[in-house]
């Protein structure tokens, strides 16, 4: 068996093996069905709201929410973090701004974005797009700090402008924390999206329930 | 005829980040360079000779003085001097050919001369069949040399090296020497080689600079009367007249050693 089939199988083991300590619980546990409902229950449920074409639906609208925060943190976030990063003086300004930000969840601000934007489109919108962006912006600015100043210099010193400096060390060189920073910040938006539509009550995963 | 490189009462003085005192790195520093010439700068560590290969390679501007190369002031780092570093300077995310290559990139020159060159410069450096590697699939040494070939492809006037061989292990440092050796006697390059290994210096130098320590200057100018085509380690390690040199270095740097009573 490959390495990757046998991930596979003991991944859908322990799977089964929670479903069923699940039900044996539901079924066991003198509690009302409201309070656990067994599995059973919750895909029979799962089955309606396919048949009814609700879950469809609402699963394709939060993926487009969430698509067009992922755009959003590639077209802004990244190239924002790296032109932030390319000074030491103006990376140790915005350093303690933007950690605060990407630590203050866009979910913690949903109380005010509701007064601010109202139950609607526009506060699932920002909450999502800040939650992504922030961890974008300060990964990226770590990124080229963290790039060895040694690998500028040689740079400097075989002849190279500026632009080809951007283009051929820091870009580079920041990309493993860039890609850290899409994934923290898809990770935390797509909590902050199901979130906001609980919340909102808008068309989207969250709402569907 | 003018020095290629023209040292001019060069000082240099800043401030330790750390003790947050004014440290004086270098005090009316005067060298002269010939074109062609290999000096190889020599002292005990803390007297200033990476600081006075940074100021050469515009890295650092001086607080004092000036620096000439081929007549016109030094005023930042351009590809007339190439670096070589003693940290591992080469980019990880490049192959060997496109780190070999890279100069010649930001120069302009077509891919097809680019290739050739690289192939001229893989084979000068004992690296045939690496050019596809990346950095971290080499030793040490090998990385050294893509650094060396690196600089060597791009063509520049002159070659500032940085204890190179500082941090590879003694039997490839040996081989590095006199492949280096060699690559001088073949290029003709003027070189300025920094290192605290008086057996380097003496080796490789046509002349040994020894500096003085805290604040740097320079203590003594020592010629190696020796033909580049009979230094090799074997004639190195028998020849008497190495030794004596050897010895007279090492003298002048011990007496700085000794005399500025730091850490040596």
């Amino acid at each position: 068996m490959t390495p990757h089939r046998e991930a596979v199988v003991s991944w859908v083991v322990v799977l089964a093996a929670a479903v069923a300590a699940w039900g044996l619980a539901a079924a066991t546990l003198p509690l009302p069905e409201y309070y656990l409902p067994p599995p059973t229950a919750v895909l029979a449920a799962l089955g309606d709201l396919v048949a009814k074409g609700i879950l469809p639906t609402y699963v394709a609208e939060s993926l487009r929410r969430m698509l067009l925060a992922a755009l959003l943190g590639l077209a802004v976030g990244v190239p924002a973090g790296l032109l932030l990063g390319m000074s030491r003086r103006v990376a140790d300004f915005f350093y303690p701004l933007l950690n605060f930000f990407q630590s203050v969840s866009g979910i913690a601000w949903l109380p005010l974005l509701l007064v601010w934007f109202g139950f609607g489109e526009r506060t699932i919108l920002v909450a999502v797009n800040y939650t992504v962006l922030f961890p974008v912006i300060f990964n990226a600015l770590l990124g080229v700090r963290s790039v060895p100043p040694i690998y500028v210099n040689a740079l400097r010193t075989l002849g190279a402008p500026r632009w080809r400096i951007v283009r051929d060390v820091l870009v580079p060189g920041a990309l493993p924390s860039i890609a850290t920073g899409m994934r923290l910040g898809l990770a935390y938006g797509w909590r902050a999206l199901i979130a906001a539509e609980m919340l909102v009550g808008a068309h989207g995963l969250g709402s569907a329930s | 005829m003018t020095a290629k490189i023209a040292v001019q009462g060069l000082g240099h003085e800043y401030v330790n980040p750390f003790t947050r005192e004014r440290v004086l790195a270098l005090d009316g520093l005067t060298l002269d360079v010939a074109d062609g010439e290999f000096l190889t700068v020599v002292g005990p560590s803390g007297c200033g000779k990476t600081t006075l290969l940074n100021i050469l390679a515009g890295l650092i501007p001086p607080t004092r003085g000036a620096v000439l190369v081929d007549g016109r002031p030094v005023t930042g780092p351009g590809r007339d001097r190439g670096v070589v570093f003693q940290e591992f300077a080469i980019l990880p995310w490049r192959t060997v050919e496109r780190n070999i290559a890279h100069g010649l990139e930001i120069q302009g020159v077509p891919k097809v001369e680019r290739a050739a060159a690289v192939r001229r410069f893989v084979e000068l450096i004992g690296l045939a069949g690496f050019e596809k590697k990346y950095p971290h699939e080499l030793s040490g040494g090998m990385r050294q040399r893509v650094a060396v070939a690196r600089t060597l492809a791009a063509n520049p006037e002159v070659m500032l090296m940085d204890e190179p061989f500082a941090s590879v292990d003694a039997q490839t440092r040996i081989t590095l020497q006199e492949e280096l050796n060699a690559i001088a006697q073949a290029t003709r390059k003027t070189i300025l080689f920094v290192t605290h290994n008086v057996e380097e210096a003496v080796f490789l130098g046509d002349r040994c600079c020894v500096l003085a320590r805290r604040p740097g200057r320079v203590k003594a100018l020592v010629p190696v009367d020796i033909p580049r085509a009979r230094r090799t380690w074997k004639l190195f390690t028998s020849d008497p007249a190495f030794g004596a040199m050897k010895d007279r270095v090492l003298r002048l740097v011990r007496e700085e050693v000794e005399g500025g009573g730091g850490d040596g």
